[in-house]
């Protein structure tokens, strides 16, 4: 199957329902055969964003664009657009082959050459066999194979995913994940997919789009999102992470000073803008923790602190702990194989907290 | 959606869901009265009519034996006789077909309407209901009387048509028109609860999937929708061709229907087992066309199910 597919350009896009916002004057270009994220909380707006771009909602300002021309005003099924939904959404009353026929039927392609498609379609999925069966006789990753042959056979120039493995249990979810983003590398076809895991946005997404409210948050690889988030919120739903409070009490060069509020000390690499009161995020995989030994150390990115609890889950060992101004800190130990957990740390006992500099990182507290 | 505004006329798959054993019992039980009813008031007087129709009744009116098939026989040699049965027919068919066509849109309506729409339209359906069925058809009669003081005709004429050119009245058309108003919310109902049924996200991946509006419909809601259609067809078909009001409103001497011959059979000549007979006729006529239409409505998705299960 030979794809030709389009980049995909949003452009102030809004819709507003009475006086809500549910999408927000939302920008983003994406790049042909490259595969977005849209990420964020339950009702923030992704999926009134791709039913915008599918034409099912009408928007209420902006623009969308596929390969450079303007789609606002194209019907629906004039789009040439794949849509796999949650529901997988086949039709009841038809096979398997004539679901994915049904594209290419509208497109009055010729009986031979459709039933060609189909089956290369069908193999594609691996489903090539079940071509007869009606689709409730298929189990939910089959049927979901099923909705995403019928969506790639027509050739769409863009692929919109809406929570497309949302019905699937984890294992499943998982390996589907792999498929869904094997085939779509191949087939090298611009896609965007919505989902509200953030596992399944690293997973599956070149670049991943943070919305909040209706708004765009952030845009980036994984890479970027999860290491320099612009803010709490980003932060916060991306892995987990420590937010620290105090204010920039110096900087030379390329590295700022911050006094955190219960006294210690951490150091930033500058970060444009930066002054007063901030915050910092840390990601707890980045934090050493080791028994006190007795001495006291000075050195920023350095804490003394409490244990409250120890969590074993599985690869890693979660530690909560408190330091002395009442602040939690979460940090986690990587383990090693039969290793249960740090044997040398227990509930209530002293420890000392350190982490490098290249692991702090400015957000803003939003 | 507004699947809770719908009006639901389709009954609940039966214990589909339901463990087996007790539960299947205690819904035996629950159905005994309305059995031992239908037994009673229903099953007893068919078999009675039944056996009336094929015996005979002498001068003196006592109804007894021989067996015999000569009131059918009387039945299919007598032109007027089939001459009604082939007006029975085809008022029940087009009335049927017109309230499919009319009843789709409405159903749509109802149920893809905005909920405020689709209250409304149920509304204006369904109020006639309350009205006695000999009000309704006389206000007909008034509409399309074939003189000047119908209103239709008054109408036509204030626009210019020339006066009382509408002669409706008396004919089988009227009879159509009046049985459709009457009929038209038996289609609507069962037509609107399947409809309600489908999953709008079919529909939706239909049209990204390139289906203008019509091949949306052609293609996914209607066949989605046969369900209800057969419902409704069943229902409309079968009031129909047993109506009896109507047509001796409307059609008068002119579109008579089997309904107002059996009246006439059992009050003016008091002739018991043609009546009998033609009851049996109507019964039959019922069943048969009833019959065909689910078969035919049917016959596609069970291949489809044959198919798929041969796997
Ligand atoms: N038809 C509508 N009328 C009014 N408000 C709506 C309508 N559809 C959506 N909204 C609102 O728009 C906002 C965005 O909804 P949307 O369905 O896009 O969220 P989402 O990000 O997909 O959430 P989820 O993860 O729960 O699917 C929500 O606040 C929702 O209440
Ligand atoms: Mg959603």
């Amino acid at each position: 199957m030979e794809i030709k597919s389009a980049d995909l350009a949003l452009s102030g896009l809004t819709k507003t329902y009475g006086h809500s916002l549910a999408v927000d004057n939302v920008t983003v270009r994406i790049g042909t055969g490259e595969m977005v994220a849209l990420l964020g909380p339950s009702g923030c707006g992704k999926t009134t964003t791709l039913r915008m771009i599918a034409g099912l909602i009408e928007p209420s300002g902006g623009d969308i664009l596929i390969g450079g021309r303007s789609i606002v005003n194209v019907p629906v099924h004039k789009r040439n657009i794949g849509m796999l939904f949650q529901s997988y959404a086949l039709f009841p009353h038809l096979s398997v082959g004539q679901n994915v026929a049904f594209g290419l039927e509208m497109r009055g392609v010729r009986k031979a050459e459709a039933a060609r498609r189909v089956t290369d379609a069908l193999t594609l999925v691996q489903l090539d066999h079940l071509a007869e069966r009606l689709p409730t006789a298929l189990s939910g990753g089959q049927q979901q194979r099923v909705a995403l042959a019928r969506a790639l056979v027509i050739e769409p120039s863009v692929m919109l995913l809406d929570e497309p493995l949302g019905a699937l249990d984890k294992s499943l979810r998982e390996s589907m994940q792999v498929e869904l983003r094997q085939l779509q590398q191949r087939l090298g076809i611009t896609t965007v997919i919505v989902t509200h895991d953030q596992e399944e946005a690293l997973t599956l997404a070149d670049r991943i789009v943070i919305m909040r409210a209706g708004k765009l948050e952030q845009i980036g690889t994984p890479q970027e999102i999860y290491s320099r988030p612009v803010s709490r919120f980003v932060a916060g739903f991306i892995g987990a992470s420590n937010f620290l409070r105090g204010h920039v009490a110096g900087s030379d060069g390329g590295t700022t000073l911050v006094a955190l509020q219960g006294g210690a000390r951490v150091t930033v690499p500058t970060q444009a803008g930066a002054s007063g009161e901030v915050m910092v995020a840390l990601r707890p995989e980045a934090i050493q923790v080791q028994p006190f030994a007795g001495q006291n150390d000075a050195a920023p990115n350095t804490t003394q602190a409490t244990i409250e609890q120890i969590i074993y889950r599985g690869s890693l060992t979660h530690l909560y702990l408190r330091l002395d101004d009442g602040a939690p800190l979460l940090a986690f130990h990587q383990n090693r194989a039969g290793e249960r957990a740090p044997a040398e740390l227990s509930p209530g006992g002293r420890v000392v907290a350190r982490w490098t500099e290249e692991n702090n990182h400015l957000v803003a507290d939003r | 959606m507004t699947t809770d505004t719908a009006p639901s006329l389709a009954l609940p798959q039966a214990g589909a869901r339901r463990p087996l054993g007790r539960a299947r019992s205690g819904g035996a039980l629950m159905v005994l009265p309305a059995l031992i009813f239908l037994v009673v008031f229903f099953i007893v007087p068919v078999a009675i009519l039944f056996s009336y129709s094929v015996l005979t009744q002498p001068q003196n009116g006592v109804i007894g034996l021989p067996l015999t098939l000569s009131h059918y026989g009387h039945l299919l040699d007598t032109p007027l006789y089939l001459h009604v049965l082939a007006i029975t027919l085809r008022i029940s068919l087009w009335t049927a077909g017109l309230s499919v066509l009319l009843g789709y849109p409405v159903a749509l309506t109802i149920v893809r309407g905005t909920p405020l729409v689709g209250r409304i339209v149920t509304i204006i359906l369904v109020a006639p209901l309350v009205v006695s069925i000999v009000v309704r058809t006389y206000g007909w009669q008034l509409v399309l009387a074939n003189n000047h003081s119908g209103v239709a005709n008054w109408v036509l004429s204030f626009l210019g048509f020339g006066p009382a050119v509408l002669r409706v009245m008396y004919t089988e058309t009227a009879v159509v028109v009046g049985s459709l108003h009457v009929f038209l919310p038996m289609m609507v109902l069962p037509l609107a609860s399947s409809l309600a049924r489908i999953n709008p996200s079919l529909e939706e991946a239909a049209r990204t999937l390139g289906a203008p509006a019509w091949r949306v419909f052609a293609r996914v809601t209607f066949p989605l929708s046969i369900p209800g259609l057969i419902a409704g067809l069943t229902i409309v078909f079968s009031l129909t061709a047993a109506s009896y009001v109507t047509p001796a409103i409307l059609g008068g001497n002119y579109a008579q229907m089997l309904g107002n011959l059996l009246e006439q059979q059992v009050v003016s000549v008091y002739d018991w087992p043609l009546s009998s007979a033609i009851a049996v006729v109507m019964v039959v006529l019922t069943f048969v066309v009833n019959g065909l239409s689910v078969f035919l409505l049917e016959r596609r998705l069970k291949t489809r199910r044959r198919l798929s299960e041969a796997r």
